[in-house]
């Protein structure tokens, strides 16, 4: 038993409060034991927490630790340079820390926009005297007073009503407002028509509730609570980027502690050997990686927007990309949302019962045509518009209204007709008042006890009956809304109440009208059918989501049979979809549903948006990514569960578009499937530039082997190193990530939960076949100007000496000349480059320009060769250095053709 | 297994509600309800009247129930006097509300809730108001940790609460997420989760049955507090079983403490059990 089952007494009694509210005494007490009736943010990490962590994770405690030996070798043995080193490492964890964190950034609205909802003052009953309070004061058993747009402070159970109509929008998505009674209501606490919930707002009329639950404890407060408390958990790309950075944070660490160990056994001192393993530690930690990923997704997300998807959190790019499951709205994302009669049906076919048809949709109807625009519903717009076109304006008296709710499925208006020329019959028979009543076809037709035959009442049958049901299915089965009409003269003789017949409340309570009187015997007129015409881009994305392996979900508010038609027109379905309503599926346990789920075709009709949440997290418990539309408020914890939750940019609340990690600017479907491209691509593309990253990681690395093992002195340099990772291969790399989609890439499943970015097959090409060729130019392009300068196997030239700078320097320029040929290699990992087009991505040409210009800084101004340790180096050493680059991107081409090491 | 149950009752809204968990589980269990208040030494008259109407109005409500009602009133320290009641009447459990203190201060150090549940005889449930509007709930959450100790009397109590409302549990456990280093952390769906599930919850459940009660559950990994509130607003329970933490000062500082955090968000009423029958 809840509130809602209790009579006015027993609300009374139970809350123990009275008519005349609380006293301020209790109602301080109460304040003091429930607390403030205000929506409270979930606790949750601070940002400053958040940004520490990014500090402590594996891979930064690793560089950690190396910077802190750096610069205890720095006070050692000072002057090697290690203070450099440490300062450079622990620029490389802030840098890393900045990067990842502006990745997971993003700031929490949704729950301010909430707050907006909720009024700031309210009138109450205290000491049985009226008053105006805080909202925030409001406690339980507290009387509140309720007038024509009043917002509704906190969840309160209805003693007293006049007329009282809510828009519960924000918590059902419904926008029709709802009439409210006081008296005990056996159904559903959350369909009862005596609660008033807060964040709701009074339309018309008045009343007098008593509040139950307060704050977090609202209905309001659930949506606000789960909207700040739910979270998606990392993306996809995030995790994938942790396992990465663990995978090479242990390599780099064994292979610094390894050949330590190798250094020690084959007689190196302590520090060059320690000067070693830090080294090769840094060569292996591909230092720009996370910068890149962020700069690339930032790329991914510029281009989202100028196809009409703004991205609200980066990772968000990505994790489109990984979409297994969309969970899709059909009104306005599916459709056009532009609804048209478009058949109207009457059962003698008559063009006259046809009119009385349309005339009874005129005047059963709130829409309006103003200035001329139709305003309203738009089911009542569509209604109001064939109506006029059809049979003209009409200027009918009325009277009452018996309003639409969601139960009755159906509304009346009574109308006062002698004033108005309007005629149902004949001039003769013509009635002082008419009732007028539309709604669905199983509320209106049991409703019904005769029909119009050529203009004439006529008795209704079983076999009339069952032929109007074959039509409804009928029409329901062509994508039609389908809705019924019924008229009733009203005897002249009938009293109408009081409140019924005044001019300034023509909206009256159903039950002192007695909605038996209207809403019985009545006269059956026919049935329209709407359409809402599917956007035309949408069969085309929706086979591409086909073609894609992505599942679409329809989850819409219509019948079933609607929404199956409207499937199959758009090639959602095929032949028999499961299709779930509403109410079979509040029924349905978690395991029914996830079984229900796992079909390849699903749609779910007459469903409201508070179910989603529960869809999205099976959908997620089993696995799927998941992304979800959504444009109400009630939509706001749905859209922050999902992986990734989609609000509607023009039909929208501003609560939905916070609580989004994506926003559709043009409301359409075809743009998520675009996005959806767009995110595949990017995920592709850090592929590519992982690979380019990855390979220069061996010519960084080969230096130090052979510095070990051959007893050479360093070829290359850590500080050159951290000038490839941090400098040169940063534009090129970015480049990369802008790379077109491949052909095809919408014809291959969604990558597998299993599939790893950093996947054997890439590491196998980046270190064991491009990474190699570039070790073998850095190297020769070392031992070149060695050799060429005079030096004899086995000497060790001191570190400011020119010929050894000379050296170092046609290493690092080695690198970068390699890596100018891996990044035309890496722009695909199968295709040859000349076939996708060698100067189709333009920004690679501005990336190498960008590179060689700072190399040419680093070899040949004294700022670069101060602070890079080098020293400016003749043509021929760059000349000789070609033939390695020209090599290295032929090898892969024929690689591609072979179809060898291909991740 | 309750013989004899007391149910503490003062000035507040929230102990009259809190009284009609003690009467229905008098009722469904056949025992005898005390109605206990005290009457601390800066008490107004107005509040100690107060007080006292509320235990007539519980007492004449009750006594429709046709269980055996006495109602006690002391002066002096409430938890002393509840002792000794308890210790003279031989209680089986005690029910109290917990206080806005309980909710605001951390670990409810020093409030009279925490002093009750350490030095009580007896069983102890503290109930948290938080929603007048749902007297008879409908979905009892009962979220389990995976070592659970005496079982039994938490069976016991559970069923017979979901049996005097004609109530439904649901079982929820929210176990650690299972990781490893190289590949993270790893999803196991529903049914894996449910293969994993803790020797103590399915013995719970194995209880359960016995006493004919309607139940479903399952197991969400994550932070548990935060699962249990989510959990209970996105299902719409109506009452929240759980039992009282076990986590040390320090420990709670430095992991969280999941009572503290549900006491402080729950969506429902909820009861924070403290077992402590033997026999």
């Amino acid at each position: 038993m809840k509130i809602h089952n209790l009579t006015r007494e027993e609300v009374l009694h139970t809350l123990v409060t009275s008519e005349n509210g609380l006293s301020e005494e209790e109602a301080e007490r109460r304040l003091s034991e429930f607390g403030f009736n205000e929506i409270k943010e979930a606790k949750k990490k601070p940002l400053y927490l958040r940004f520490f962590k990014q500090f402590t994770h594996f891979l930064a405690i690793l560089l950690w630790i190396a910077t802190v030996m750096s610069f205890l070798s720095e006070y050692l043995h000072p002057g090697e340079g290690m203070l450099t080193l440490g300062i450079a490492i622990a620029a490389v964890i802030f840098i890393n820390a900045i990067f990842t964190f502006i990745q997971e950034y993003r700031a929490e609205k949704a729950l301010e926009e909430l707050k907006k909802l909720l009024p700031f003052y309210v009138k109450v009953l205290r000491d049985g005297k009226e008053k105006e309070i805080y909202a925030r004061d409001v406690v339980h058993g507290d009387v509140i007073l309720l007038s024509e747009g009043d917002k509704v402070p906190a969840d309160a159970r209805l003693i007293e009503t006049s007329g009282l109509r809510v828009n519960n929008a924000p918590l059902t998505g419904e926008s029709e407002p709802m009439l409210r009674r006081h008296e005990a209501y056996e159904g559903e606490f959350i369909e009862s028509p005596n609660i008033v919930f807060a964040g709701t707002a009074v339309v018309s009329g008045s009343g007098r509730a008593v509040s139950f639950a307060t704050g977090m404890q609202t209905e309001f407060g659930r949506i606000a609570h789960l909207t700040g408390a739910v979270e998606a958990g990392l993306s996809p790309l995030q995790k994938e980027i942790v396992k990465a950075t663990r995978v090479i944070a242990v390599i780099a660490a064994m292979a610094g502690v390894f050949f330590f160990l190798i250094g020690f056994l084959i007689g190196r001192s302590f520090w060059s050997n320690f000067i070693f393993a830090i080294g090769i530690t840094v060569a292996l930690i591909p230092e720009g990686m996370l910068p890149t990923v962020t700069l690339a997704l930032a790329m991914g997300s510029q281009r989202m927007a100028k196809r009409k998807a703004l991205i609200k959190t980066l990772t968000s790019v990505e994790t489109l990309g990984s979409v297994t499951v969309i969970c899709t709205d059909k009104t306005g994302t599916i459709t056009q949302n532009k609804m048209a009669v478009t058949k109207v049906w009457a059962v003698d076919g008559a063009e006259k019962t046809r009119e009385s048809l349309l005339r009874t949709a005129y005047l059963c109807n709130n829409a309006r045509f103003i200035e001329g625009q139709y305003r309203g519903d738009p089911t009542e717009v569509a209604l109001l518009r064939a109506a006029r076109e059809t049979t003209g304006d009409f200027k009918g008296e009325r009277i009452a209204e018996i309003p639409f709710d969601s139960d009755r499925k159906m509304m009346t208006t009574v109308y006062k007709m002698q004033d108005t020329g309007f005629m149902i019959q004949d001039e003769k028979n013509r009635a002082s008042f008419v009732s007028f009543t539309k709604g669905a076809m199983e509320s209106v037709l049991p409703l019904c006890s005769h029909l119009l035959i050529d203009g004439k009442e006529a008795p209704m049958d079983e076999t009339i009956r069952k032929r109007i049901s074959d039509e409804y299915h009928s029409m329901m089965d062509k994508g039609l809304r389908v809705l019924a009409f019924a008229y009733k003269e009203i005897e002249e003789s009938y009293k109408f109440p009081p409140s019924a017949g005044s001019p300034e409340a023509k909206e009256v309570k159903s039950e002192k009208l007695g909605n038996s009187e209207f809403e019985s015997d009545l006269t059956f007129a026919g049935l329209a059918g709407l359409e809402d015409p599917p956007r035309p881009e949408v069969p085309e994305a929706i086979r591409k989501c086909h073609e894609a392996g992505i599942k679409v979900i329809m989850i819409t508010g219509d019948a079933s049979r609607t929404a199956a038609a409207i499937a199959k027109e758009i090639g959602l379905v095929k032949a028999n979809p499961v299709v779930i309503e509403g109410n079979e599926f509040i029924r349905m346990n978690d395991k029914e549903l996830r079984e229900k789920l796992s079909e390849k075709e699903v749609i779910f009709a007459r469903m409201t948006p508070k179910h989603k949440m529960r869809v999205v997290s099976i959908l997620k418990e089993e696995g799927e990514v998941v992304a979800v539309t959504g444009d109400g408020v009630n939509d706001a914890p749905a859209l922050k569960k999902a992986d990734i939750g989609i609000a509607m940019g023009i039909s929208g609340t501003d609560v939905a578009k916070e609580a989004s990690d994506m926003v559709l600017l043009d409301d359409n479907f075809a743009t998520i499937v675009n996005a959806v491209e767009e995110g595949r691509t990017v995920y592709e593309n850090i592929k590519k530039f992982l690979t380019y990253i990855f390979a220069s990681n061996i010519p960084e690395a080969v230096p130090y082997l052979a510095f070990i093992l051959l007893k050479i002195p360093l070829p290359l340099t850590i500080i050159q190193i951290l000038a490839v990772d941090l400098g040169t291969d940063m534009l090129p790399a970015l480049a990369l990530g802008a790379e077109k989609p491949m052909p095809g890439i919408m014809k291959q499943p969604p990558r597998k939960l299993q599939e790893r970015l950093l996947n054997f097959s890439l590491m196998r090409r980046a270190y064991l076949f491009l990474g190699p060729i570039e070790a073998a130019a850095c190297m020769f392009g070392f031992f070149y100007v060695m050799f060429n300068g005079g030096w004899r196997w086995g000497e060790m030239p001191s570190p400011d000496n020119i010929l050894y700078m000379q050296a170092t320097t046609a290493c690092l320029t080695a690198i970068i000349i390699t890596q100018i040929a891996n990044v035309f290699a890496c722009r695909s990992s199968r295709e040859s480059v000349f076939s996708i087009g060698f100067f189709s991505n333009r920004l690679i040409f501005l990336g190498i320009a960008v590179e060689l210009l700072l190399q040419l800084f680093i070899v040949y101004h004294p700022w670069g060769n101060k602070i890079f340790g080098t020293y400016p180096i003749s043509l021929s050493a760059w000349l000789v250095l070609i033939p390695f680059a020209v090599f290295l991107l032929f090898a892969d081409e024929a690689r591609k053709r072979i179809r060898i090491f291909s991740p | 297994m309750y013989k004899k149950i007391l149910t503490a009752v003062n000035e507040h809204l929230n102990s009259e509600v809190t009284a009609k968990y003690a009467v229905n589980l008098a009722r469904i269990t056949g025992a005898k309800l005390y109605l206990c208040f005290v009457a601390e030494q800066e008490m107004t008259a107005a509040t100690i009247s107060r007080a006292e109407e509320a235990i007539k109005r519980i007492f004449l409500e009750a006594g429709k129930t046709g269980i055996e009602i006495e109602a006690l009133t002391e002066t002096g320290d409430p938890v002393r006097k509840i002792g000794e009641i308890v210790r003279r009447e031989e209680i089986d459990i005690v029910f109290a509300s917990t206080r806005r203190e309980d909710i605001e201060r951390r670990f409810f150090a020093g409030t009279v809730a925490r002093r009750l549940s350490i030095n009580l005889p007896c069983s102890v449930a503290l109930v948290r108001i938080a929603h007048t509007g749902r007297m008879r709930p409908k979905e009892i959450l009962i979220p389990l940790k995976a070592r659970i100790d005496h079982i039994e009397e938490r069976v016991y109590f559970t069923a017979k609460i979901a049996q005097a409302f004609g109530s439904e549990v649901f079982i929820f456990h929210s176990p650690e997420a299972v990781s490893k280093f190289f590949h993270g952390e790893i999803h196991l769906t529903p049914i894996e989760w449910e293969e994993k599930l803790p020797k103590d919850i399915t013995d719970f459940v194995g209880h359960l049955r016995r006493y004919d009660i309607a139940h479903a559950g399952r197991s969400v990994p994550g932070s548990i507090g935060r699962m249990i509130t989510i959990e209970a607003f996105s299902k719409r329970h109506d009452l929240i079983i759980m039992g009282a933490s076990q986590r040390s000062m320090l420990s709670s500082i430095l992991r969280g403490n999941p009572v503290e955090e549900v006491l402080r968000n729950t969506p429902c009423d909820l009861i924070i059990l403290k077992p402590r029958y033997e026999g």
